[in-house]
């Protein structure tokens, strides 16, 4: 029954067998919407629907019991793997093998077999010479008639998968540990607002601060073209009512204060706010107010009493726009001031005439104009802790690096014997590789040539 | 239209008549028209290389500078170049231009679509806070060789898939043109090999991207998920050559699957809910 189980666990179909389930389970999280996605759209499905795939973890398919089952077979199978053949990889690694054997030497076929008119001992010292400046790992041996040299290179070659496997298995260990121990947050914070407190959505829980972080200033700059060119928040972060550091924040520069770190994530506009206001009477050259919303100012002409109702960002798809109320001994009147009423008009070229609470200078002898909101910004702020990241890192990093071993290196191995034969100085080579057959070849067409060179070639 | 676009269109007739060359060849059997399929290939890709040199240089002129990587036309036009320049070398190391009618074709139709679709905006615009970072051009690179080595891949599994049909001395030149099946799974895999190193380099440079701009290395958006899909198709792929009765044809079809994944990673996943926007 063990033995069942461990070949289960260490064969190759297993492997690739969760593979592919991974990669398929992967693909339903992207076609059903993710509950803690970026999407968080669950609307559009029925509430039956929602019902079974929640109950099926199918909404938060990569936390669900399914994919860590799977994760963790797919751990257990690489371990098994792994334990199972290693020893053998150790032993290749290691092998000495004794160069009294005659078996790399059988079956050689004849352009593996130099014969070279010459003595055999100088020929020998010439072949030891290249050899060993080629090959790190060297022996010799020597018997009355023969000499038999072995080289090999590459050797490590045989460690690329292992290392490719093991850094799987330690990035795996450190996105638990970053999951187990870390926490992403968020927090909104207005501009002159503080806080030391954030909300971690996964947990649906408050998370405490050691500090208290404040936004003094949130801007946008945009290029020509309107398009956004940076996202700055000024922060504070203050311990025991001290500022401990102060800075800008911006979109790939987080900030990190105490190994928590803060991105910029989003902004928004606060509603309500205060605007800038310019009342023209007659031909005079106007005069700009600044109002907050609810508050209230005075025209001279008639002592009206003017008081900004409402706010508008984009009033009716129209832009910008203010109610305003006035009242005076005469009149009692709601108005709308847009920003934009004069491409309005060009639109809608009757706009007044329909709608008279659009006209901007419908409370005589006065004209209206809406010049900008001024807005109150709050910054998104990310605030993230992750304890696994340079494991994760780490893992990353001799992934690539066994990646190399793995399909860039091999182990070369070599065996040349000198002897004689019919008066002449025979060279016999073998080589072996455990892969890359095109570069093995290379290097024995290379130690052939070189071997001959300077010595008259019989064959 | 600005002078890099009109360049870079007309780069789109240069692969497209390099494409034909090589398929004239293949049919009518004709060595002839080897050399002008390979010197117009190349010739193409110089032009490339000065459109999009260009493209950058134009891009400083205006104040708003940065690698041309940056949005759909941009990266389609990179694909087109990182198809033909990988290509180019392959043809030169194996000495053998049987592959280039099913590889430069895919490179005319990514300068097509980024050079005629009307969805798709040619202009040079400047970035957007969350795309100014040296790491997305690490990444925009590496997966772009990556699915470059991928596009060979999968061509050659559909040259596999056709020698198959071969039947003897019978069958016309196109079909005897092919390389042997061999031979042609020795490419395959390692031009599978080749992408998945870069696919897990772009991996990486996409995760230290995601990790300074949002607070995370992965965070499951779709984009990211269906990269680690093809990366599993490759990892199964690359794992099943040691089962027994997988090489062949099983993987000429790997081959294939894999590369509808690079696609859908490339352009389906738009279509899919919840979307990660850029800021
Ligand atoms: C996502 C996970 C994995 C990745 C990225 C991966 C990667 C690789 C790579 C790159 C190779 C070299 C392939 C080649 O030379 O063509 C390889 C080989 C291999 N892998 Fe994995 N592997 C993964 C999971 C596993 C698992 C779970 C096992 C468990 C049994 C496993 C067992 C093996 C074996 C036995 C070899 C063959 C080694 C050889 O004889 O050269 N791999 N793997």
């Amino acid at each position: 029954m063990k033995k069942i189980v461990l070949s289960f666990l260490s064969s190759l179909k297993l492997t690739v067998a969760l593979l592919i389930i991974i990669a398929a389970l992967s693909i339903l999280g992207t076609v059903i919407p993710q509950q803690y996605g970026p999407g968080e759209s669950l609307t559009h499905m029925s509430p039956g629907l929602v019902k079974t795939f929640r109950s099926l973890q199918l909404l938060d398919l990569y936390h669900s019991v399914w994919f860590i089952i799977l994760m963790c077979l797919l751990s257990l199978n690489l371990i098994a793997c792994s334990l199972k053949r290693f020893p053998t990889s150790w032993k290749l690694f290691t092998a000495t093998p004794s160069l009294d054997r005659t078996k790399p030497f059988e079956d050689l076929s004849p352009d593996n077999i130099l014969m070279i008119e010459g003595e055999r001992s100088g020929i020998t010292s010439r072949v030891e010479h290249l050899l060993m400046k080629r090959y790190k790992r060297f022996r010799r041996r020597d018997t009355d008639t023969t000499t038999t040299f072995y080289g090999e290179k590459g050797a490590y070659s045989h460690f690329g998968v292992y290392i490719v496997h093991a850094s799987i298995l330690i990035i795996i260990a450190g996105a638990i540990i970053g999951s187990l121990w870390g926490f992403e947050g968020f927090v909104n914070l207005a501009e002159g607002e503080s806080t030391d407190t954030v909300y971690v959505g996964r947990q649906k829980s408050l998370k405490e601060l050691d500090y208290t972080v404040r936004c003094d200033k949130f801007s946008i700059t945009y290029y020509a073209n309107g398009m956004p060119k940076e996202y700055r928040s000024d922060l504070s972060f203050l311990e025991n009512n001290a500022v401990i550091f102060q800075g800008p924040l911006l979109v790939n520069h987080p900030v990190t204060i105490k190994r928590i770190k803060f991105y910029q994530a989003s902004y928004g506009t606060i509603p309500g706010g205060r605007v800038h206001i310019t009342i023209t009477r007659g031909n005079d050259k106007g005069t700009t107010l600044t109002v907050d919303l609810k508050d209230s100012f005075y025209l001279k002409e008639n002592g009206a009493k003017v008081t900004i109702q409402r706010i508008e960002e984009n009033f009716m798809s129209m832009g910008p726009a203010v109610l305003l109320s006035i009242h005076s001994s005469e009149a009692n009147m709601q108005l709308w001031v847009f920003k934009d009423i004069e491409k309005m008009k060009q639109a809608i070229p009757n706009l007044l005439q329909k709608v008279p609470k659009f006209n901007p200078s419908l409370f005589k002898p006065y004209f209206f104009k809406l010049n900008t909101i001024a807005h109150t910004y709050y910054t998104g702020l990310q605030v993230s802790y992750d304890p696994g990241v340079s494991i994760v890192a780490t893992g990353a990093f001799f992934i690539v690096f066994g990646f190399f071993l793995a399909f860039f290196s091999s182990h070369k191995r070599l065996w040349v014997r000198v002897d004689e034969q019919e008066g002449k100085t025979r060279i016999m080579v073998s080589a072996q590789s455990n892969k890359d057959p095109v570069g093995l070849e290379r290097e024995r067409e290379y130690l052939l040539r070189h071997f001959k060179k300077g010595s008259e070639v019989i064959i | 239209m600005i002078i890099n676009t009109t360049i870079l269109s007309w780069v789109t007739f240069i692969y497209f008549a390099s494409a034909i060359f090589y398929l004239f060849r293949m049919v009518t059997g004709k060595q002839f028209w080897g050399p002008l399929a390979s010197w117009s290939a190349l010739a193409g890709l110089i032009a490339q290389t000065a459109g999009i040199l260009l493209r950058w240089f134009e891009s400083y002129k205006m104040g708003i500078g940065h690698a041309p990587l940056s949005n759909l036309y941009e990266s389609l036009i990179f694909f087109a170049w990182t198809i033909v320049f990988l290509y180019l070398i392959v043809e030169w190391r194996i000495k053998s231009r049987n592959i280039g009618a099913f590889v430069i074709p895919f490179a005319f139709l990514s300068m097509a679509f980024a050079s005629f679709s009307p969805n798709v905006n040619t202009r040079i615009q400047p970035l957007i806070p969350a795309l100014q970072s040296n790491w997305l051009i690490s990444h925009v690179i590496t997966c772009f060789f990556g699915y470059a080595a991928f596009t060979i891949a999968c061509g050659l599994g559909f040259m596999y898939l056709l020698k198959g049909l071969e039947k003897g001395e019978s069958s016309g030149p196109f079909l005897r043109f092919l390389p042997r099946r061999e031979i042609l799974d020795e490419l395959t895999y390692h031009s599978v090999v080749i992408g998945f190193i870069f696919l897990t380099l772009g991996v990486i440079t996409g995760s230290v991207w995601a990790y300074s701009a949002w607070g995370s290395y992965w965070s499951w958006d779709p984009k990211e998920t269906w990269s680690l899909i093809t990366w599993l198709v490759y990892a199964a792929m690359l794992h099943s050559r040691f089962l027994r009765g997988w090489k062949g044809k099983r993987m000429a079809i790997m081959s294939i699957i894999g590369f509808a994944s690079v696609l859908f990673t490339y352009f389906g996943v738009n279509y899919l809910p919840g979307l990660h926007s850029y800021f």
